[in-house]
């Protein structure tokens, strides 16, 4: 491209060449912060002592660095030790790596106060009904606890879109860094392309809290949920 | 959506007007109208010969003359009982500090809360709280006070107390327009009952015509209702 | 598998602490980012969340287009945004520093306590919290409930003086233990200056990594001193909360 990019030039190409790894490091981030978040949440509640003391050890560490220096711990960190690992593969699964034990910190957080914002009036009735602990947390707790999650969660899945934009630091090609390439040699459309670029991240994030935020709590607590 | 739909009386000085009715009659924004906290969309509102409603009227000046007594309370709870009832003395009524506490530990004396002065109003129970609120309101020497529903949000046991305070201002003549379902504190001192319904005056006259020979059916109906739910409250009152 | 033959953890931690007065003076410039970058927050945000919850139509509405635009894009790209602007404007901005140093242990200790960049850095992390902190506050005030609003002005008050002298004190005080949390955990934020060339102690660490060769220690190390601050200043910030309260608020 030797011409000044125009500006539909620049969303083409900010999307085309980034959306996948910013989709893709989400998605994985996400996921993996969900599995291990809520085995975090269930341990801190119902494991024994020392799978709680760990539980919330985890939180606090992984909610006390910053994302850039966990991703760099990772990226830079580990071929130090495990040299025998194409950097490029590394690099990616660092960052994905990163995003998944922070979010599973703050998913775990999210999923604990769920279960407890459930009526503890529903545990009782299970019990009363002859369900086992287990089988009243998996089939009358759980259901309505990720139900109560949904709005901190599509607050979590804005934070990790918002996040994966640090993977430019290491050169993976996701939308900021698109972002970069498409006007690097415009110096004076720097600003509107990055401009532009927050204009897409928020066309991401803002209709889905929108839909699954306060409005979703609103419609919980009329269904009678939650409020435990 | 219409709430009032044609609602008009007269209050003189040293009257104590009882409202009731079925909820959602509209008693509570009838008190909001006059104070003008939910303005009337249409109708005036006159405080001695004044019309709080012109707009070169200064509407917190008239709120100050107009007092206000909240069903849930409504104490000011990062202030201590003695802050909640001069503040208005010190921020609206511009007193300096000592006079306003002065007259704010009277105002207390005479509802009997001040021992309780330096408490928060966490630490009080809703009886000690409203007598509070009514303090609060009293402490601004209103033209009338508005009670909304005083004692409904508390406990059987704290009623009493409450109303002992309410009918000691009746009658030593304080002008009260008061929404409430106690029919014991309205056969003691109300000059005047006003039985509302869907938003207009149903039927109006003294205690003596409601509970010897109320015209409507209806408002029969209500009043051997609220005996069953309120009868034994009589019993409260000195 | 084999692992590298290397010098011991504590044998490279030594190394790396020899760069102790640059990592300390990034230490230093992240806390001074940071401080501004809650105070202008506190204060935007405050003003942001009475226009929300009080203001008219137009005020309130462009206060939540501010609030939930800025919580819904990265503050990468917010950053890169107005660092870029003026030189898309055509603004120049000069080459200017104001800087403080200080000599510890015969080691001449440098920050930038203002240039440009620093500049751009402060009002971008400001900019940002003001956002969330706004959202906190707006919850705060929703919970102060409506009748406390009702019986200020029962008594007399105007609206404003209703906000300021009852509900204001109220929610502020309420709100404590979630800004605390913002408050706690904005460190972490600071470091995204690194990428506008701020010294701060990302950026340090980077450096420290580039001559000595020793990049997880390093970067560690970095984390503890994050995880350490951060711990610190929520369990100061507790202790604070719990010297405050009011009975029932």
């Amino acid at each position: 491209m030797s011409d000044t990019p125009t500006l539909s030039e620049i969303i083409f190409n900010i999307i085309g060449r980034g959306l996948y790894h910013t989709l893709l490091l989400t998605a994985l981030g996400l996921l993996i912060g969900f599995i291990l978040g809520i085995s975090l949440a269930l341990m801190r509640l119902y494991g024994a002592k020392e799978l709680a003391w760990f539980s919330s050890g985890y939180e606090k560490l992984f909610r006390g660095i910053p994302l850039i220096v966990l991703i760099y711990v990772f990226a830079f960190g580990l071929p130090d030790i495990l040299w025998y690992i194409d950097p490029l593969e590394l690099r990616l699964g660092s960052v994905v790596l990163a995003l998944s034990l922070r979010s599973a910190a703050y998913q775990s957080q999210i999923f604990r106060g769920a279960i407890l914002s459930v009526n503890p009036g529903q545990m009782e009735a299970a019990r009363a009904l002859g369900m086992k602990g287990s089988q009243a947390v998996r089939h009358v707790v759980m259901p309505q606890a990720l139900r109560l999650a949904v709005p901190s969660w599509s607050n979590e899945y804005s934070v990790v879109i918002k996040d994966s934009s640090f993977a430019s630091a290491i050169g993976i090609i996701e939308m900021t860094q698109a972002a970069y390439f498409v006007s690097v040699n415009f110096r004076e459309l720097w600003a509107l392309t990055y401009l532009v670029l927050a204009v897409l991240y928020f066309l991401f994030t803002y209709p889905v809290t929108r839909i699954f935020g306060e409005r979703q709590s609103k419609k919980l607590k009329k269904l009678g949920m939650g409020g435990g | 959506m219409q709430v009032l739909k044609g609602v008009s009386f007269e209050l003189g000085e040293g009257e104590v007007k009882v409202v009731f009715g079925p909820s959602g009659s509209g008693k509570s924004t009838l008190l909001r109208c006059i104070n003008m906290l939910s303005p009337p969309d249409k109708g005036e509102v006159y405080l001695r010969g004044q019309n709080i409603k012109a707009p070169e009227v200064n509407i917190n000046e008239m709120r100050a003359r107009i007092g206000m007594v909240f069903q849930h309370f409504n104490l000011f709870a990062h202030l201590k009982a003695i802050d909640n009832v001069s503040i208005g003395l010190r921020r609206v009524k511009g007193f300096p500090k000592e006079e306003a506490r002065e007259k704010a530990l009277e105002v207390l004396d005479s509802v009997k809360m001040d021992e309780w002065a330096d408490r928060y109003p966490a630490e009080l129970s809703g009886g000690q709280q409203q007598r509070v609120g009514i303090a609060r309101a009293l402490a601004m020497d209103p033209d009338v006070i508005l009670f909304d529903e005083p004692t409904s949000a508390l406990d059987p046991e704290l009623i009493g107390e409450v109303l002992q305070v309410m009918l000691d201002l009746a009658k030593s003549g304080t002008t009260m327009i008061v929404v409430t379902h106690e029919m014991g504190f309205a056969k003691a001192v109300a000059s005047e009952m006003i039985f509302l319904g869907e938003g207009v005056i149903i039927e109006r006259g003294t205690p003596e015509h409601f509970f010897i020979s109320p015209k409507s059916e209806r408002v029969q109906n209500f009043l051997q209702q609220l005996d069953v739910l309120y009868g034994s409250h009589e019993k409260l009152l000195k | 598998m084999i692992i590298q033959d290397r010098p011991n953890p504590i044998g490279e931690l030594l190394i790396v602490l020899e760069y102790w007065d640059h990592i300390f003076a990034g230490f230093l410039l992240t806390m001074w980012l940071y401080v501004w970058a809650l105070m202008m927050g506190f204060f935007l945000g405050l003003i942001l969340a009475n226009l929300r919850q009080y203001g008219g139509w137009f005020l309130s509405r462009i206060s939540t287009g501010y609030i939930e635009f800025i919580r819904g894009t990265p503050l990468l790209a917010q950053l890169f945004f107005i660092y870029f602007l003026p030189s898309s404007l055509n603004i120049p901005v000069g080459d200017w520093k104001i800087e403080t140093s200080f000599i510890i242990l015969n080691k001449d200790i440098t920050i930038i306590l203002l240039d440009y960049r620093t500049l751009a850095g402060l009002l971008a992390l400001g900019l940002n919290s003001a956002a969330y902190q706004a959202e906190y506050f707006r919850g705060a005030i929703i919970s102060v409930g409506t009748g406390q609003l009702m019986a200020a002005q029962s008594i007399g008050m105007s609206r404003i003086a209703g906000i300021r002298h009852i509900v204001l004190p109220q929610a502020l005080r309420r709100v404590i233990p979630a800004w605390s949390n913002e408050a706690a955990y904005l460190p972490k934020y600071t470091v995204v200056v690194y990428f506008i060339g701020v010294k701060d102690l990302f950026s340090q660490a980077h450096r420290t990594v580039a001559f000595t060769f020793i990049s997880l220690t390093t970067y560690v190390l970095i984390a503890i001193i994050f995880l350490v601050t951060i711990t610190l200043i929520s369990k100061g910030l507790d202790i604070l909360h719990k010297k405050t309260m009011i009975p029932g608020l």
